[in-house]
């Protein structure tokens, strides 16, 4: 009775204090690449250790091995089998908002790269570079297997100059490259899976933050911190402020503070957050796997 | 690269130009005032012309209907109004949808404006 227990336990605290924690620390953007590890591991135990509790539940009330047929007639088997079934439930809704969320980007995607193919002109210096003959100042990728496209408008080549350009570019093709849309595509669907009152924003918010983070360092590696921020002030300075936006500090702030001030990049910090990634996917899986892993023993012997 | 330089850019390109036609036409056009709309700047098979005004259809961005024993195709909608659409959904940061397009930059509001402005200075103090 101990290990459902402990298992739900395990999946209610990752899927509330530990984002609310991961949330508001700011060690996460020193590590961007380890911290986005640390969340998807986050998210996958608390849906293993859920799992699990459910699992394990319906295995230590339905009896002992030995006496395995259903009794619909003893609540302990009854129960047994409600707890199964809603296992099943939260499985099959994840599944569910998976498909979804993967065939609706997709058709989102693929309709807006059609309306850019027919209403923006290929750049002839850069491939896959599209411009839109639009003022507002616009710059974004649009991921595929094959026929990605990089977007950016009339607008915003006016307030970039070669090298800001050059950042910009660089800054998507590191999306691309990384294919980041399908890192947010994940948190998206674990998101939505879970009913409002449940789930938290924490998680996809940062996991938004820190792809972005991952695709400036690339950038700033390959042309420096300077033309990047340029870029980004320069764009972001002049769209216009959205209401309730101005809450929270935005990720551009975020970034560009960042640029201005590199923190050293923790070896130490990356390594302990690799580590707990691992032993958070490790403990549940052990953990549920143990008594099943007893179990067939039992039986063969 | 996976900005792929290995996509039929020309029928693209030629997506394009037929849209250009069909916006600028008054009414509906046969493949053929589209194909003769076009041979005036480049060389062009008919066939070529079919096959991209069937794929915009297929693509929903125009429409066809029956005019004799030929197919008339006219623009799903003005030009104007395709840019309205995805320049709606290219700003769309209604948090949910945002997932299929990888933004640059967001919006900010006037405080962070400066807040921006204080960082890159002090950047282009010490790396300018």
């Amino acid at each position: 009775m101990i290990t459902p227990l402990l298992l739900a336990a395990l999946a209610l605290v990752l899927a509330g204090p530990v984002p609310a924690f991961m949330g508001r620390a700011a060690w996460p953007y020193r590590v961007p690449r380890a911290a986005i590890a640390l969340w998807q591991s986050i998210s996958i135990a608390a849906v293993l250790a859920a799992f699990g509790a459910g699992l394990s539940l319906s295995y230590s009330t339905a009896g002992q091995p030995g006496e395995p047929r259903f009794d619909p007639s003893s609540p302990r088997d009854l129960t047994a089998a409600l707890v199964l079934a809603l296992t099943a439930m939260v499985g099959i809704r994840l599944l569910w908002s998976a498909g979804r969320v993967a065939i609706g980007t997709r058709a989102r995607r693929r309709r807006h790269r059609d309306l850019v193919d027919v209403l923006a002109t290929p750049d002839g210096l850069i491939p896959g570079l599209r411009v839109l003959a639009e003022e507002t100042p616009l710059a974004y990728c649009l991921p595929a297997i094959r026929g990605s496209r990089v977007v950016v408008s009339v607008g915003a080549l006016d307030r970039l100059d070669d090298g800001e350009l050059r950042a910009v570019l660089a800054h998507e093709q590191a999306h691309l490259r990384a294919r980041h849309d399908l890192v947010l595509e994940a948190f998206t669907a674990l998101h939505r899976a879970f009913p409002r009152f449940v789930r938290s924003d924490v998680a996809l918010e940062q996991a938004r933050t820190l792809v972005e983070l991952l695709a400036d360092d690339d950038a700033r590696r390959r042309n420096g911190s300077l033309p990047l921020a340029r870029a980004l002030v320069a764009l972001a300075g002049s769209t216009a402020p959205e209401a309730g936006l101005a809450m929270a500090k935005s990720a551009t702030v975020l970034r560009v503070q960042r640029l201005a001030d590199p923190e050293p990049n923790s070896t130490l910090l990356a390594v302990t957050a690799y580590t707990a990634a691992v032993l958070l996917l490790v403990v549940p899986t052990f953990t549920v796997a143990a008594p099943i892993v007893r179990a067939v023993v039992d039986a063969v012997n | 690269m996976p900005t792929d330089e290995k996509a039929p850019r020309p029928l693209g390109d030629l997506e394009r130009l037929v849209m250009e036609q069909l916006w600028a036409a008054d009414g509906a056009l046969t493949v053929r005032e589209v194909h003769e709309r076009l041979s005036g700047t480049r060389e062009l098979a008919y066939t070529t012309v079919m096959t991209v005004l069937d794929r915009l259809a297929k693509k929903q961005l125009t429409e066809r209907e029956r005019a004799g024993k030929a197919w008339q195709y006219k623009a799903a909608a003005p030009r104007e109004e395709m840019a309205a659409d995805l320049m709606r959904d290219a700003l769309d940061r209604a948090g949910d949808r945002r997932e299929a397009l990888v933004r640059f930059v967001g919006q900010v509001s006037d405080e962070e404006a400066a807040l921006l402005r204080d960082a890159l200075a002090r950047l282009e103090a010490r790396d300018g």
